[in-house]
């Protein structure tokens, strides 16, 4: 990760979608001398959602920042900001080396689909970097791109969740990343190995 | 980070449509075990075979659960068992058939290939004797399989190993009667051998290949037709060019994922990763057939007029997908026409819409030729040299590889049906039209010269 300026903060904002959300933050953050170094929207459900990494020449305490984003907004909507100073790279939780994998789960929608899943991933100290689920037709999809720590045995993981997903009546498959890479794109291979993207994004913060 | 329309589109293509692995072949060169006693000569190459194949089966299943793509066989691949046979005589042959068989199954894989002689411009004293052991070799063993090449574009026809090899079909055929003449299912006579071929029954290690190699056999032909009926299902204005655009991403979609697979194999077992031979080769299984494939490009009878030019659009869509997907295409790569192995070519034969002149006719514009075609048993052989001929003739006036494997079946006449059950499927007996027409011709003998390869008009 490069910071334009040595202040950098995270800014998160959560509104009902709307044109000009963009607009507003990124003036805000101009206003205040600001450079934006990373971001990512996503809206679901009609939901917008930004995480943004800006950064600063002077200090600033993050409540002004917030205020400055939220008093931005000229729709009369208003919307959820939260920022917070970011991490040295050393604060992050370490992390053991990892692979990339897919979790994917096909089945009929109940209460407690996520939570049986990601609780049987948090308790193998496995890390969910991107998550999707949706319906489609009568079922209900959830998609997670994963980090494994190498030490466990794939196998041993996949009977885990097979078996968990015939207890929920789904159909649950864990893949190596590297395949749904092979098939869509015009490269073989995604992270090269033992690289995962957790730790690719450390290093950037090294780097430096 | 992937998208996902990127993994849902995967997720249907492996497990929707049930895309798999058809074969990892692990060739090896096994020249150095040759030996002046036979006894010698068997433990050097079960040693060999052992201590480099032996987790072959483990290393395919590990890779296959961590992409989530079975791998169907497992197999491994010699160099020519005609060279280890050098001055030895025909109970040696049979006894290093038994040996491949054993070991085989003790690693856990389904065929060995490589009991092979090559023989496209003449016959040594060792070629003579695999040939003339294969009716007892393939009766007795479960695993090996054989290969004779009996022509090649440099060489020509070598007709007298083709008569040859129609005596001794028939000879196999007798020698498996109880089984319908199934060892013959075993035993493929080419032109213009390929020297990385993963596809049994003609896997071998040919000259020019490193001490071993993975070389990996990704098919699927129900994968291609589902794309193709999608395709069509969404849009009512295509073109030939439009479908033969959706076989060629289709093709490199699961070229990819063969040379995924072989790569990480070939490096878990410290050999070389050979190349990816992207052939659709149809299974029993209803949907996973090159004939549904013709279907859904509109001919409604396979065999009708249009059929050669539907799959010869086929094949070069598959050839193109495949070499665009890797720079280690090689083996056969096109799309495999064997009845028997075919639902709905077998019902097409059944029904009279399927007759050996336009199988024949498909094969000079696909891989790989007559392929497990039944024969009645009363053929006679040389009239199944001659089909041979003319099989092999396409291959070396074309340039290209060209294979029989023909089962004439005892006691069997044209019409009734076969079932070898399994991977070989089932299938009516073809017709052989004026059999026995072709005697002098192939009584003539000697070889067939080699073709110009100009004015190719």
């Amino acid at each position: 990760m490069v910071f334009r300026f040595p202040h950098s903060f995270v800014i998160n904002v959560v509104a009902d979608d709307r044109p000009g959300i963009v607009a507003a933050v990124s003036n805000a953050i101009e206003q205040l001398g600001g450079n934006i170094d990373a971001c990512s929207q996503t809206v679901l459900a009609g939901y917008f959602t930004l995480i943004m990494i800006a950064s600063f020449p002077e200090p600033l305490p993050p409540a002004v920042i917030a205020e400055r984003i939220r008093e931005a907004d000229t729709s009369g909507r208003g919307y959820d900001v939260v920022v917070r100073p970011t991490l040295a790279p050393e604060q992050f939780v370490p992390r053991p080396e990892c692979d990339r994998f897919v979790i994917t789960a096909f089945g009929k929608d109940q209460p407690g689909i996520v939570r049986r899943f990601s609780q049987y991933l948090a308790g193998k100290d496995i890390n969910i970097v991107d998550l999707y689920g949706d319906h489609s037709g009568d079922e209900f999809v959830l998609i997670g791109q994963l980090e494994i720590p190498k030490f466990w045995d794939i196998r041993m993981l996949q009977a885990d969740l097979e078996q968990m997903g015939q207890e929920l009546g789904f159909t649950v498959k864990l893949q190596h990343e590297n395949i749904f890479v092979a098939t869509n794109q015009l490269r073989l291979y995604g992270s090269p190995p033992g690289q995962s993207g957790h730790a690719s994004h450390r290093r950037d913060f090294i780097d430096d | 980070m992937l998208r996902t329309d990127e993994i849902l589109s995967t997720i249907e293509m492996l497990h929707a449509e049930h895309l798999d692995v058809r074969a990892v072949t692990l060739a090896l060169n096994v020249e150095d075990c040759a030996a002046p006693s036979v006894d010698l000569l068997c433990r050097k190459l079960r040693n060999k075979i052992l201590s480099r194949a032996s987790r072959l089966v483990e290393v395919c299943d590990r890779v296959g659960a961590k992409y989530g793509i079975p791998v169907i066989n497992k197999r491994i691949a010699i160099s020519p068992v005609a060279t280890l046979l050098a001055g030895h005589g025909q109970n040696a042959a049979i006894q290093v058939a038994k040996t491949l068989d054993t070991v085989a199954s003790e690693i856990g894989v389904d065929f060995v290939g490589g009991f092979t002689a090559l023989v496209h411009k003449g016959i040594t004293p060792a070629d003579a004797v695999v040939i003339q052991s294969l009716p007892e070799v393939l009766s007795q063993t479960q695993r090996v399989c054989a290969s004779v090449n009996v022509a090649s574009r440099h060489a020509g026809i070598n007709m007298d190993a083709v008569h040859l090899m129609g005596h001794t079909i028939l000879k196999i055929a007798q020698a498996t009667a109880d089984r319908h003449g199934f060892g013959c299912a075993k035993l493929v006579v080419f032109a213009n051998i390929p020297e990385d071929n993963p596809f049994m029954a003609g896997a071998y290690m040919g000259p020019g290949e490193p001490e071993a190699a993975v070389n990996i056999g990704v098919s699927g032909p129900g994968v291609v037709c589902s794309a193709l009926k999608r395709r069509i299902a969404m849009d009512k204005n295509l073109t030939l060019g439009d479908l033969a655009e959706e076989i060629k991403i289709t093709s490199f979609r699961v070229t990819r994922v063969g040379e995924l697979i072989g790569r990480e194999v070939a490096a878990e077992l410290g050999v070389a990763f050979g190349i990816v031979d992207l052939s659709l080769a149809p299974t029993p299984t209803v949907g996973d057939s090159v004939g549904e494939i013709l279907k859904t490009l509109g001919i409604s009878k396979i065999g009708a007029p249009g059929s050669t030019a539907a799959i010869a659009m086929l094949t070069d869509a598959v050839k193109k997908g495949g070499l665009f997907a890797s720079s280690s295409v090689g083996g056969l790569s096109g799309a495999f026409i064997p009845v028997c192995e075919d639902a709905a070519l077998a019902e097409a034969a059944g029904a009279g819409h399927l007759v050996l002149e336009k199988l024949e006719a498909m094969t000079a514009v696909c891989s790989v030729g007559l392929d497990m075609i039944l024969l009645p048993g009363d053929t006679p052989p040389e009239t199944i040299a001659a089909l041979i001929a003319d099989e092999m003739a396409i291959g070396v006036i074309n340039d290209k590889t060209t294979a029989c494997r023909l089962i004439p079946v005892p006691g069997a006449k044209a019409g009734d049906w076969v079932h070898f059950g399994g991977l070989f499927g089932a299938a009516p007996v073809m017709e052989v039209r004026n059999a026995g027409a072709s005697m002098q011709f192939v009584h003539f003998g000697g070889r067939i010269p080699a073709p110009l390869q100009s004015l190719k008009n």
